[in-house]
């Protein structure tokens, strides 16, 4: 049933984002008020929940002191149907005055004119921000979003399950990460996997593709802006997890999946994993005990070089609002130290700011702590118009590889000549 | 004799045995919004909880308005389940019955209707609400404002009369004899008196698989409510749902505790309705 209303919203996105596109030119213009004042609309993917809404009710109150004149409508939704309530309203000529959206959004809305172009310099951005960090709110070198929170990803390992097997640490490049993977894989009499050496099924595929791909050497595009990622380093990276699969047997195919009831690596079912900072929570709720004895490591993908995925939520403006200094005011509210810290505590997430890296919150969360500590090596997804719907292909071209369907390079191949159709589509 | 009886026993097993698959996924969902998240996590999965957690109900009606929601939800459905059933008679009545010019060319609208992608829709409708003259701070031209976007008209109005249910109120009023409308001109009754003291009581199966499937569509919209409402006050139970869905974890045991409580009106609906919903759709040739 999910996958039915997963596949018919992707299908609804790709329609409203054509509709979008026919439409982003028409109406008026913003006006130019230059007095922070009025009552503006703010579209949310995150701050679900009542926990949530008291955290951003308690922001938009500190908000309101500072901005007395300022009134803010909350409309709250999730990422899954944030597209869609994005572009309806940027079709239907009703835009929000800010919206929050993910890394890899920026593209398709600013290349559109839905978003408004924010009074920063990426200068004086990367005073307060890690420069990767910066980089998805920026296109054409103009600034459209700043980041309130980063999700990342990157290996986990069970440190009682290495210290059991004799491994000294965290594997340090793809071979190593095999030779672990093999070593700690279990099966019971019949051949059943009881325990999955390494894990790359329990994350979504084509965030787990990305950072291998990443630490592998390779790039998503090319720098005129083609697609790059059937490169060799790329198709490496797939064969990693193809050989994972089907050579080593390290973790079957089925064996779990992403948003499962159950975290493999929490159960003791899996060994280590590519997986998300806020897989910690999970773990947390599911086996506290791992947290309390510090049974639970982190380590950087890493081969050619060390590689993170970084995702995010950033705040943007719309070009079309009639209050853009209102609206601006708030996305530099929501983006500042207190309300930025409150949403990634709520979420468990990473904070973008670096004056962050101290809070107690921070220190508090070992996830988040190793993600700061290495955002010089993230990487983000992202950077063409079409990004919204090339990246949906991904999971099919992963899926068709480690089933044995086709090969790595024939899945990357096939996946590169569909997103160069998207972009030709415009 | 025997032969027969062992006949009805084997498809008693089999119905019994497609029951119970069919019932599974539903006793699952209510035990699984009885468990804690330790619980749910657990490998291998337990069947009953170690630890029965009705509170996930009250943290569940906590986690959202749920309450508003449910209100809203049956408002709706009501709403178009009323509507659907005053409008959708009639036409099918006409369609079947009532001789006019054009009468197969607008059948075959209708049909045409039916075969339009609700997603591809969407955006239209949306336009549409939106520019309604009068409503929302819009001029006579449907401009300067929202129209109806926001408001219970965009949500009860929109996807009140279905094509469905006018098809299958012709197919039908088709079906009954024509000397019951002839008896009843001779006795000198309207036509309209013709269509609801006659002929329409004679309907009942259609009434009540429409009904059902009107109040059964509308409560499980989802999409539609979600994209023309920003108000909290105006979500349906079903984007309620979707709330415990998140970008990094999904709220099982609210999710399930929550889905649960969706789930009741309906089968309650079912349970009263089920003879004429079978009826219904064995006459109209429907799956």
């Amino acid at each position: 049933m999910t996958r039915t209303r997963g596949s018919r919203t992707r299908a609804m996105a790709v329609a409203l984002v054509a509709t979008l596109f026919a439409t982003a030119c028409g109406g008026s213009a913003p006006s130019n008020d230059d007095e922070a004042s009025g009552t503006i609309r703010l579209l949310t993917p995150i701050f679900e929940g009542a926990d949530g809404k008291t955290v951003l009710e308690k922001q938009l109150g500190d908000f309101k002191e500072k901005y007395p004149d300022i009134t803010v409508e909350v409309d709250y939704t999730s990422y899954g149907k944030l597209n869609e309530k994005l572009t309806t309203s940027i079709a239907g000529g009703r835009p929000y005055d800010v919206m929050l959206m993910g890394v890899g959004w920026i593209p398709p809305f600013a290349e559109k004119g839905a978003l408004a172009e924010l009074d920063e310099s990426k200068q004086e951005l990367t005073q307060r921000y890690n420069e990767r960090v910066v980089e998805p709110g920026i296109y054409q070198d103009k600034v459209y979003g700043l980041p309130i929170m980063l999700d990342t990803r990157f290996g986990l390992y069970r440190k009682d399950i290495f210290a059991e097997a004799g491994i000294p640490g965290p594997p340090s490049n793809f071979a190593e990460l095999r030779e672990i993977g093999r070593k700690l894989t279990v099966r019971d009499g019949s051949g059943k996997l009881t325990r999955a050496g390494v894990d790359i099924l329990s994350n979504d595929l084509r965030q787990t593709f990305l950072p291998l791909m990443w630490a592998n050497g390779g790039e998503l595009w090319t720098p005129d802006g083609k697609p790059a990622f059937n490169s060799p380093e790329a198709v490496g990276a797939l064969q990693l997890m193809t050989d994972i699969i089907r050579t080593d047997k390290s973790e079957d195919f089925g064996f779990t999946q992403p948003g499962a009831t159950g975290l493999p690596l929490a159960q003791g079912r899996a060994a280590m994993m590519v997986g998300h900072n806020n897989h910690l929570l999970a773990i947390e709720e599911q086996a506290p005990e791992l947290i309390k004895e510090d049974k639970i490591g982190f380590f950087m993908i890493n081969n050619e070089r060390p590689a993170m995925f970084q995702g995010g939520t950033l705040a943007t403006v719309s070009a079309k609002s009639q209050r853009p200094a209102a609206a601006k005011a708030l996305v530099s509210f929501l983006t500042d130290e207190q309300a930025s810290l409150a949403a990634n505590e709520q979420r468990g997430n990473v904070p973008a700011l670096n004056s962050l890296a101290d809070s107690e919150y921070v220190e508090s969360n070992k996830a988040a702590q190793f993600a700061m500590a290495n955002l010089d090596a993230a990487y983000s997804e992202g950077g063409v118009p079409a990004w919204l719907e090339i990246r949906g292909d991904f999971k099919a071209a992963i899926e068709s590889a480690l089933l044995g369907q086709k090969t790595p390079q024939q899945a990357l191949d096939e996946l590169v000549v569909k997103a160069q159709a998207a972009i030709a589509k415009g | 004799m025997k032969r027969k009886v062992d006949a009805r026993w084997v498809l008693h097993l089999l119905l019994g045995v497609g029951g119970l698959i069919m019932i599974v996924p539903f006793v699952w969902m209510i035990l699984t919004s009885l468990k804690s998240r330790a619980d749910i996590a657990a490998y291998p999965p337990n069947l009953l909880p170690d630890e029965w957690v009705w509170s996930n109900y009250q943290a569940a009606l906590d986690y959202a308005p749920f309450g508003t929601y449910f209100r809203n939800s049956l408002l709706i459905a009501i709403g178009h389940t009323v509507i659907n059933l005053m409008l959708a008679t009639m036409a099918g009545y006409a369609l079947a019955r009532v001789p006019f010019r054009g009468r197969t060319v607008v059948f075959m609208a209708v049909l045409a209707m039916m075969m339009i992608p609700t997603y591809t829709k969407i955006v239209p409708q949306y336009l549409i609400a939106k520019g309604m003259p009068f409503f929302g701070g819009n001029d006579y031209l449907g401009r300067g404002g929202y129209g109806w976007l926001d408001s219970w008209w965009v949500l009860i109005v929109p996807g009140a009369l279905t094509p469905f249910a006018i098809f299958l109120f012709r197919q039908f009023y088709l079906s009954l004899p024509r000397e019951l409308e002839e008896a009843a001109r001779i006795d000198g009754m309207g036509e309209f008196g013709i269509f609801a003291r006659v002929m329409t009581p004679l309907v009942k199966p259609a009434i009540a698989t429409v009904a059902l499937v009107t109040f059964e569509n509308s409560w499980n919209n989802f999409l539609w409510p979600l994209l023309v409402t920003t108000r909290d006050d105006l979500r349906v139970i079903q984007v309620g749902l979707a709330a415990f869905q998140l970008a990094e974890r999904t709220e099982w045991s609210y999710l399930m505790a929550g889905s649960t409580l969706a789930t009741v009106p309906m089968i309650v609906l079912f349970l009263f309705a089920q003879r004429y919903f079978v009826q219904g759709f064995a006459t109209a040739g429907i799956k």
